[in-house]
């Protein structure tokens, strides 16, 4: 357990509010999402698709806008209008690697020129041979051969097309990646490749992580604290190790018991328990985001919240996998 | 359907593809036996071949590709020499369907999910519209869509993803097949909803009594519902058992490197085993073992000539020289090591 | 560990020596991925893989070939001057083809081989010029439009208006107010085609902007100028290219409608326009109809080899029929 006191607070989400115009009024993707990323970690955020989670990473790295609510990167806000030096800023320090490696790059270019396109971007390019150098790095990085340079990434495979996704953010140095679903496209075994490249590459530039996946046994693995999201709202944070060990939202427990374990004795004496939103009564009071316990909240009314420090004290069996 | 249960036998199935002026091999010689009432799992990766393995079994190969040796025994006919369209009619879709990936694609946008189920009754048990319209609300109870009369007259858009599935698996069913294929069915839905979709075959297959061929790379999915597993890599069988067997005690290196690179079996803080590498590049005529460049196991011979297949037990096999006689004794990593402790203390309690 | 089967020793033929471990490079793995596609290799295959394609390629690049080649050959006739029988100082006027004039001449003494080749040429350079001024013009608007969200609404808005007036029309409009000249004609074609080509553009923009390349382009601070040109533009270049191809022959089909109506190319400048225009006015007498017939001929060819050249590109450069 670490004294969170003396860490840094690189990302503060305050209230974050997105909306959507689509036919026949707004759709509200994020309502309400507060959480905290502090410098050095990996934060996992997991929901299902339509909870709002890539809106969330997309709206960190100033792609989507705001409709409510404030982002602030070391202490100053990054979301809404900013002046164009703060927009430099957020570029050069905050990036994110894209779900979908067949997508996310552009065919028509070399790998020499996507992977240093940022660099061009900040004025980090007139020196070619610099750049060339640069270039040069971030593939050898990343564990890709310097040659590939000079490809196209069609001559690639999905998780070498990913890692030059990696390389092309690496490349501006930033403090804090916006991971969206980073190996959810790819194949199984070569997500253990990008996995580990992504532990290494933290411990060696120091790299401060927001992990969005939609795979909790994935996150598990890699992140140091998960918060839950569900149509966008968050029901659950805490550390990994107690999220796993002791999930109190309902469903967080019905998303634990979906995922299928590897193991085929385990997974057939496995029952699995379905989210019913029926099952919270919140025509007396509306849920609220408490406390549960140092580092581990919940959304949850005020009987509910009883229920689940009852649930602690007694040291109940909570673990579902 | 031979003595032993056996309803499809494949021997030494070789399918081959011609792309941008030249040809390549996609399946390089697989063989594969489908027992009766049970449900096989084949996994493999991009590039391994499962997909064009198994649609080869009800002749759904693009315009580009062929069978070009092997065959495919079912039910007294060898399917791999069919090669008109009129021959195949009998068999996909009423003895052998199969369930597509994305259930957007595989439904026809334009017309109401009820009429679709009803084509395909109509066509194969030769029910007249009336009867069709019945059995295809029918058969949507049966899948677990609630009032199916009404959201029989539906739009396939006005289903959400998992909704559609269900009435993909409902046509795939329409016509009650011997065999039904699932094309990695729940990669593009939620966990939640991929767990559901899950049960609900695994109902089905005990009411109809078919026998399921599960295509996918989650392991979890092949543990949760396979009784036999084949794992395939650059268009062959590698390693094929019982799900036990594949799972605790596997013997390929790439069944090895799948399981032990898992991160549900990772350590925090120390890297997962991977396998460095990718999947090689199937213009090139791949004479010895496919998987010895990324191997690190390999033994020289690796590099020389393909291994055959060789029996760990009556049901286990798996091509790989390292079960070869003359082969050293190698340890498998940690993490398969420790999942076979586990088995066998389990085993033993 | 139960290994029942293996073969014997002696049977394979391999020698023992090669039970042993292999040296482990983890960097072969990475190089034997390689995939050899290339997008514009395949394109061109697919593309002269069609009989029809490259039979109507020679047939254009032979014409256009021939229209600058021709006035070099010897003993070739000025496509201006006014023949006379030197013996009776008489027009050669409606000489019918024959060994003197290869295609005859028109009813005012003038070679008509040599006035289809000029025209020819002109015609097509006619076609090229405007084909690929509406093609700058086009796509800069077009991208924009496209691209730039606070852009499309009132771009929009301008294309409504400027769609909904007749093309005929201003065409002739500004035909009329300008004196009749090669520039003109130039300038009014390009005042009108340039919006059809602008909202193709638009359209497929709008598709593609939003791809995740394109987001990941902006989160690394790209400006728009650099993600249309290196992001979007690529991906357009072969329907582009189609467009523009296609267009050619519709120029040239606006010329000879302008010039029935009076408002082409001036009558000094040959031009398939006013060769067509020539033979209408005498296509009644059946010996002189070979002076409609020639340049309808060309033109017709013309016409026909750009699309089929056009659609044939369309189809090669279509990465879904890459096979």
């Amino acid at each position: 357990m670490n004294d969170r006191g003396d860490r840094q607070k690189l990302l503060e989400v305050k209230d974050l509010r997105v909306n959507f115009k689509v036919k026949g009024g707004a759709f509200t993707a994020v309502r309400g999402v507060s959480f905290d990323i502090y410098k050095g970690e990996t934060f996992g955020l997991v929901g299902e698709s339509g909870s709002g989670k890539t809106t969330i990473g997309r709206a960190i790295v100033r792609i989507n806008s705001v409709s409510g609510g404030e982002i602030l990167f070391k202490g100053r806000r990054i979301s809404g209008r900013i002046t164009r030096e703060l927009d430099r800023e957020v570029v050069q320090n905050i990036q994110m690697i894209f779900q979908d490696p067949m997508a996310s790059l552009n065919e028509r270019a070399k790998v020499d020129y996507i992977v240093s396109e940022g660099l061009y971007n900040i004025g980090k390019a007139k020196d070619e041979g610099a750049r060339r150098a640069a270039v040069q790095k971030a593939l050898l990085d990343v564990g890709l051969l310097p040659e590939f340079a000079s490809r196209f990434p069609h001559e690639f495979s999905g998780g070498q097309r990913q890692r030059i996704g990696i390389a092309r953010s690496l490349i501006m140095e930033p403090e804090l990646v916006v991971a969206d679903e980073p190996i959810s496209a790819l194949d199984v075994s070569i997500r253990a490749q990008v996995l580990n490249l992504l532990a290494e590459l933290q411990r060696s530039m120091g790299l401060t992580y927001l992990f969005i996946a939609h795979d909790l046994s994935v996150v598990r693995f890699i992140t140091d604290r998960i918060a839950v999201i569900n149509k966008g709202e968050l029901v659950e944070l805490a550390e990994t190790e107690e999220l796993f060990a002791r999930p109190l939202h309902p469903y967080t427990r019905a998303l634990l018991s979906a995922i299928p374990v590897p193991d085929p004795i385990v997974q057939r004496q496995k029952r699995v328990v379905p989210y019913d939103p029926a099952v919270h009564d919140y025509s007396v009071q509306a849920p609220s985001w408490r406390e549960v316990a140092p580092g581990h909240s919940v959304l949850a009314s005020d009987e509910e919240l009883a229920r689940y420090r009852d649930a602690l004290e007694r040291g109940d069996t909570l673990a579902i996998v | 359907m031979q003595e032993n249960g056996t309803i499809l036998s494949v021997k030494d199935l070789v399918i081959k593809f011609r792309l941008r002026g030249r040809v390549l091999t996609a399946i390089r010689g697989a063989s594969l036996e489908l027992r009766e009432g049970e449900t096989l799992a084949i996994v493999g990766e991009s590039g391994s071949g499962k997909s064009v393995f198994t649609k080869s079994f009800i002749g759904m190969l693009d315009q580009n590709g062929w069978v070009d040796s092997g065959s495919i025994l079912f039910d007294g006919n060898d399917l791999a020499q069919y090669r008109k369209e009129e021959q195949w009619l009998g068999v996909r879709g009423k003895r052998i369907s199969m369930v597509f990936q994305d259930p957007m694609t595989a439904l026809n946008p334009l017309r109401p999910v009820g009429r679709q189920i009803q084509e395909v009754i109509e066509l194969h048990q030769g029910l007249d519209g009336r009867q069709a319209q019945r059995a295809a609300v029918e058969l949507l109870e049966r899948v677990g869509i609630t009032e199916p009369a009404m959201r029989s007259r539906q739009y396939p858009h006005e289903f959400s993803g998992g909704m559609r599935q269900r009435v993909v698996i409902a046509i795939a069913m329409a016509c009650k097949p011997r065999i039904l294929i699932c094309d990695e069915p729940t990669t593009a839905l939620d966990v939640t909803i991929q767990a559901q979709i899950l049960g609900l075959i695994k109902a089905l297959r005990s009411d109809f009594g078919f026998t399921t061929i599960y295509i996918t790379h989650d392991l979890g999915v092949v543990a949760d519902v396979a009784d036999r597993v084949a794992v395939m890599y650059a268009g062959t069988i590698v390693e094929r058992g019982t799900a036990e067997e594949v799972f605790y005690d596997p013997r390929h290196p790439y069944t090895w490197a799948l399981l032990s690179s898992l991160p549900q079996l990772g350590v925090k803080g120390k890297p997962l085993y991977s396998i460095s590498g990718t999947p090689p590049n199937l213009f090139n005529t791949i004479t010895a073992d496919a998987f010895a460049p990324r191997n690190p196991y390999a033994l020289k011979v690796d590099f020389v000539r393909q291994p055959p297949e060789f029996r760990v037990t009556e049901t286990h096999y798996a091509s790989t020289w390292l079960l070869d006689p003359r082969a050293p004794a190698m340890e498998p990593p940690a993490a398969i090591r420790s999942m076979r402790d586990k088995y066998v203390a389990r085993s033993a309690s | 560990m139960d290994t029942g089967n293996a073969p014997s020793a002696q049977s394979d033929g391999l020698d023992p020596s090669l039970f042993e471990q292999a040296e482990f490079d983890p960097n072969a793995g990475e190089r034997s991925g390689y995939s050899n596609y290339s997008y514009w290799r395949s394109t061109f295959r697919m593309f002269l893989k069609r009989k029809s394609a490259l039979f109507f390629l020679i047939i254009l690049v032979a014409i256009l070939a021939f229209t600058f080649i021709q006035p070099l050959l010897p003993g070739q006739k000025s496509p201006t001057t006014i023949y006379q029988d030197p013996a009776t100082s008489m027009q050669y006027r409606n000489v019918e083809p024959g060994h003197e004039f290869w295609f005859g001449t028109n009813s005012i003494g003038q070679d008509l081989w040599a006035r289809i080749w000029s025209g020819t040429r002109t015609s097509l350079l006619l076609g090229l010029t405007v084909g690929i001024a509406e093609m700058l013009i086009g796509i800069t608007f077009g991208a924009l439009w496209g691209y730039v969200r606070g852009l499309d609404r009132p771009m929009t808005e301008i294309y409504n208006v400027l769609d909904n007036i007749p093309t005929t029309i201003l065409l002739m409009l500004l035909a009329y107010i300008m004196r009749p000249s090669f520039k003109t004609m130039v300038i009014a074609m390009c005042s009108v085609g340039w919006l059809g080509l602008a909202r193709f553009v638009r359209n497929q923009i709008v598709i593609i902007r939003d791809r995740e390349y394109n987001l990941a382009s902006r989160c690394i601070g790209t400006p728009t100028r650099r993600i249309i040109l290196k992001n979007l533009l690529p991906y357009l270049v072969s329907v582009i290219m189609l467009q523009t191809a296609l267009s050619i022959p519709g120029t040239i089909g606006w010329e000879v409608f302008l010039t029935y109506i009076g408002l082409g190319l001036p009558v000094n400048i040959p031009s398939l326009g006013n060769l067509v225009n020539e033979g209408r006015l005498i296509m009644m007498s059946p010996d002189l109809r070979y002076q409609l017939i020639f340049p309808t001929t060309v033109l017709s060819v013309i016409t026909i080899s750009f699309y089929v050249l056009g659609n044939a590109f369309s189809d090669a450069s279509d990465p879904r029929n890459h096979v």
